[in-house]
């Protein structure tokens, strides 16, 4: 007897709020064209620090995108996830009437690697600078990892599954691969992403002790991976939000299946261990690419990690190999995050937006302030370089020894 | 084919007892770990009280070295996780590293060095712009809540799937849950799961004290948290860290491993309804324990007993009365259900785990542990909650429910081991 | 600071612990209207409660976070005030 077919999970809905474009074609605008818009941190408080270039979300608005009320009463990670949510599922076609039909088939699962930092650090100067009684009850609800899946899930009255991966950069896919389970498992749709928000002061401070971060002063110098003069990544906050649905359910309502996510999987090798992230990133990529029955050679693009320290990127250009073969060095690879740096948990799920939105257009985004590429790899730089595009890899690493891949096709990705 | 899971392992650090045997004797004695705070001076709160570890991770083979680098809720994850693995007697050196994964839980991870060092930098909440100068050499670790099962990882040398899951209260619940799925998947045929939390400090009392949501019974501490009493009047602070090793059923029996339990059944649905208010019917909770059920091949009226979330808020534990009666029907009214917060507290995220830990002990012992200080019964709550002392009973397949802020709830059902069927 | 609340007073706190917006004029008008029609949870009222009692540094009644309405609220409070006056 022949098995069931197995339910199938496709991107039908993005929603970016990212340092280069708040809504989803500003994004691919400033992607495509490799506009870098890192700069000097401007938030208040964190003049002082020496961290001093990041990707800040400008043109965000948190009164016009989310409710008053939440102003006060949650983070900015989660205004950012609020408000990324919302354009996805925009973006996906799926109303409020659509889902209240159902809600116990729709979930929400997101990555978070910083949690509300600017509304902690709020309370704990209210608690320590005047006492146990100045402390707000918002605290409760705003500061924890949990805040932006609680709040979306409620806002848009969700009731699937809901979950939490409170992981490092990796985590942005590893929530993802979470959401095309639970779409395996029975769920319709889940909603699912990461957004970040760790400009605030003390979460530089933070932020500091990792011996990865640039500390360079000049934006267009500071994140550099894969050229001799990497020097570290510069943190950013922002994100992006997916709507991933059951194919059969898209298919149901008329939506269009933008890309399937086809295969993941994740390995360790432990925090700062670079040379070691190289087998673990290797293993990553094979057990993806037979989850997902891709030949190494069907790879059109990868998405770069592209920590920005030389023996991370060393790591990264091996392990490509050594998992690609020969194609490895020869499949283009692109690291658009220079442009707008590293969101944590954020990172990877912006390149899983870029990547989807890459096949759709033929065109490989470019790695911005890049040059002189010193790895065996087709890194694009410059400009974006127009290609058939059926199947990405994209590929991330943490900064607590996590190791992540994930291959999406274009469309439904059908044998051809 | 169906990848079933067993449980092979289990290690703990809870308040009053650390290590299994220690736990098992507080609970199915029906003692209380709930005092007077001792870490800090905690006048000027509402809630005084909490249930504190007496943990001395020196006497529990940590080194100063990763006694100075890992918070205290890591150190109780490594301890526990010593303890789970030599339970297993499972030699990871000859495992496929690849094939053993990392699960755990935690819902405030490093808050407490967060909130020491923010202290520091800040002058004492003097200044916004945080001088950086005056920051403890670990702080980022505190930072990213991964660190724990980062850390966790690498003291077992685990290379396959590695994730820290947190979903506020229910986050050992659901660690525990993603271990199972990881396994049934095949993901994975080890996974190291669980969860910790050290949430005793100034800021996390603080924040549940603006919300009411602590008992202030200061002056008896002992008797303070009263799960499903007429005179509950809030949660008891907690902490402590659980850790189970859960394994491929085949490969636990191949090696001839000691099966505590199958883990059977796991899901979780939010409420869609308020961050911290829950709903009197608990619909949502019921759709979990169906879910779960459902996984388990099992019927309501299987279950012999309920490990509730029982958290000894008015509002939780009125919910989850009703969730459990809309699900096991008038089989709930025949089937014990306690609240283990009686006597450990809420240690948060970590208390899933823990809760995990007292179901597997319960299968093996036989024996339901009580709901410590539960002397008048509310209306509201009519299920027999096994009034402070364990009782004998028949168990097969026991249920661990939790609810947590954002609306989360979830379920696992652990089963005694079943024979194989073809 | 006056010795009662007021209306006003009232309206400044909802924006400032709940972050919601309801003019002084709206609050007397509609003040039999229940709190959560005006957006505001048990938590954003349990915030108002707390910002009062460390402004007047006196404990409010323990029902006024249970009111249902801004009248029935300011009814609570300002009584207990002008008892502990």
């Amino acid at each position: 007897m022949s098995q069931p077919r197995p339910r199938r999970a496709a991107v039908t809905g993005i929603g970016v709020v990212a340092p280069n474009g708040t809504s989803t074609e500003t994004f691919w605008k400033s992607t495509q064209e490799g506009i870098s818009v890192l700069d000097r941190i401007t938030r208040e408080g964190c003049e002082h620090l020496p961290l001093r270039v990041a990707g800040e979300v400008r043109n965000f608005d948190p009164p016009s995108a989310v409710e008053e009320r939440y102003l006060v009463q949650t983070d900015r990670f989660t205004h950012f996830a609020m408000a990324a949510a919302d354009l996805a599922l925009d973006d996906a076609r799926l109303s409020r009437a659509e889902t209240d039909e159902a809600p116990f088939s729709v979930g929400v699962v997101t990555a978070a690697g910083s949690g509300g930092g600017e509304f902690g650090q709020r309370e704990l100067q209210q608690l320590w600078g005047k006492g146990s009684r100045f402390v707000g009850p918002y605290q409760s609800i705003a500061w924890f990892y949990a805040a932006s899946t609680g709040q979306i899930s409620i806002r848009r009255g969700f009731k699937g599954p809901c979950g939490v991966v409170a992981s490092d950069e990796a985590g942005g896919l590893d929530a993802l691969a979470h959401a095309a389970r639970a779409v395996r498992r029975g769920t319709d749709v889940m909603v699912a992403g990461a957004t970040e928000a760790p400009l605030a002061p003390y979460s530089m401070v933070c932020q500091l002790g990792y011996e990865e971060l640039s500390t360079v002063d000049d934006p267009a110098r500071a994140y550099r991976p894969f050229t001799a003069a990497a020097c570290g990544f510069v943190p950013a906050e922002g994100g992006a939000m997916l709507v991933v649905e059951a194919e059969s359910s898209a298919r149901e309502r008329g939506a269009p299946v933008r890309a399937t996510l086809a295969g993941h999987a994740a390995t360790f090798t432990g925090a700062s261990r670079w040379t070691q992230s190289r087998e673990g990133l290797a293993e990553a990529i094979r057990v993806a690419l037979r989850e997902a029955g891709c030949a190494p050679e069907e790879i059109d693009v990868v998405f770069a990690d592209a920590l920005g320290v030389p023996e991370a990127d060393r790591a990264e250009a091996l392990a490509i190999t050594d998992a690609l073969g020969a194609h490895g060095g020869r499949v283009p690879v692109t690291a658009p995050k220079t442009g707008v740096g590293r969101g944590y948990g954020a990172a990877p799920v912006l390149d899983v937006a870029a990547a989807v939105l890459a096949m759709e257009h033929g065109l490989i985004p470019p790695t911005p302030n890049v040059f002189d590429v010193c790895h065996d790899l087709d890194l694009v730089t410059a400009r974006a370089r127009a290609a058939e595009l059926r199947t990405a890899l994209v590929l991330s690493r943490g900064l607590m020894g996590s190791n992540s891949a994930l291959v999406l096709r274009l469309g439904a990705g059908d044998a051809s | 084919m169906t990848r079933r899971v067993a449980v092979t392992g289990i290690g703990i650090v809870a308040p009053g007892g650390i290590g299994a045997p220690a736990f098992w004797d507080l609970l199915s004695n029906g003692r209380t770990a709930t005092r007077g705070i001792t870490f800090f001076d905690p006048s000027g709160l509402r809630s005084r009280i909490a249930a504190e570890c007496d943990f001395d991770p020196g006497a529990h083979g940590l080194d100063a070295e990763q006694v100075a680098r890992c918070d205290r809720y890591i150190q109780f994850a490594l301890v526990a996780g010593e303890e789970a693995i030599r339970d297993s007697g499972l030699d990871l050196a000859v495992e496929n590293p690849w094939r053993v994964g990392v699960s755990l839980g935690t819902a405030v991870g490093g808050t407490t060095r967060l909130e020491n060092d923010y202290v520091l930098v800040s002058h004492g909440g003097e200044r916004w712009d945080v001088d950086h100068r005056e920051a403890g050499p670990h702080l980022h670790r505190a930072f990213a809540p991964s660190t724990l099962a980062s850390t966790v990882a690498e003291r077992f040398e685990a290379r396959g799937p590695v994730q820290t899951v947190s979903t506020g209260c229910t986050s050992g619940l659901d660690a525990v849950g993603y271990a199972f799925h990881t396994i049934e998947e095949g993901r994975a045929d080890v996974c190291i799961t669980g969860a910790s939390d050290s949430p005793i400090s100034p800021i996390t009392m603080a924040c549940f004290d603006a919300i009411k949501a602590t008992s202030p019974n200061n002056d008896d501490p002992a008797h303070a948290s009263r799960p499903f009493d007429a005179d509950r009047n809030g949660f008891v602070m907690g902490e402590g860290g659980a850790v189970l090793v859960l394994e491929e059923l085949d490969h636990a029996l191949a090696r001839g491993a000691h099966v505590y339990c199958e883990v059977s059944g796991y899901a979780t649905f939010g409420n869609a309804y308020h961050m911290t208010g829950l709903t009197s019917e608990g619909l949502e909770m019921a759709r979990a324990i169906e879910d779960a059920l459902g996984q388990a091949r099992l019927d309501g009226t299987a279950i012999d007993y309920v490990n509730a979330h029982g958290s000894g808020t008015k509002q939780n534990d009125r919910h989850e009365t009703a969730a459990v009666k809309r699900t096991l029907g008038a089989h709930a009214y025949d089937t014990p259900m306690s609240s283990i917060k009686s006597m450990v507290g809420h240690s948060l995220g970590a208390i899933g785990a823990i809760e995990v830990v007292a179901c597997a002990l319960a299968l093996t012992h036989q024996v339901v542990p009580p709901t410590a200080n539960y002397e008048t019964p509310d209306p509201e709550c009519d299920l027999d909650y096994v009034p402070r002392v364990a009782r004998e009973r028949r168990l097969n397949n026991v249920l661990s429910v939790g609810s947590g802020f954002g609306g989360f709830q979830s379920a696992v059902i652990l089963s005694r081991p079943r024979e194989k069927t073809p | 600071m006056s010795d009662r609340i007021t209306v006003e007073e009232l309206a400044e706190l909802m924006k400032k612990a709940a972050g919601v917006t309801v003019s002084p004029e709206e609050l007397r008008r509609r003040d039999d209207v229940g709190f959560d029609a005006l957006g505001i949870d048990s938590l954003g009222l349990l915030g108002i409660v707390g910002e009062l009692e460390n402004r007047y540094g006196t404990p409010m009644p323990p029902d006024a976070e249970k009111s249902k309405s801004p009248r029935q609220f300011l009814d609570l409070v300002n009584s207990a005030l002008l008892a502990g006056a």
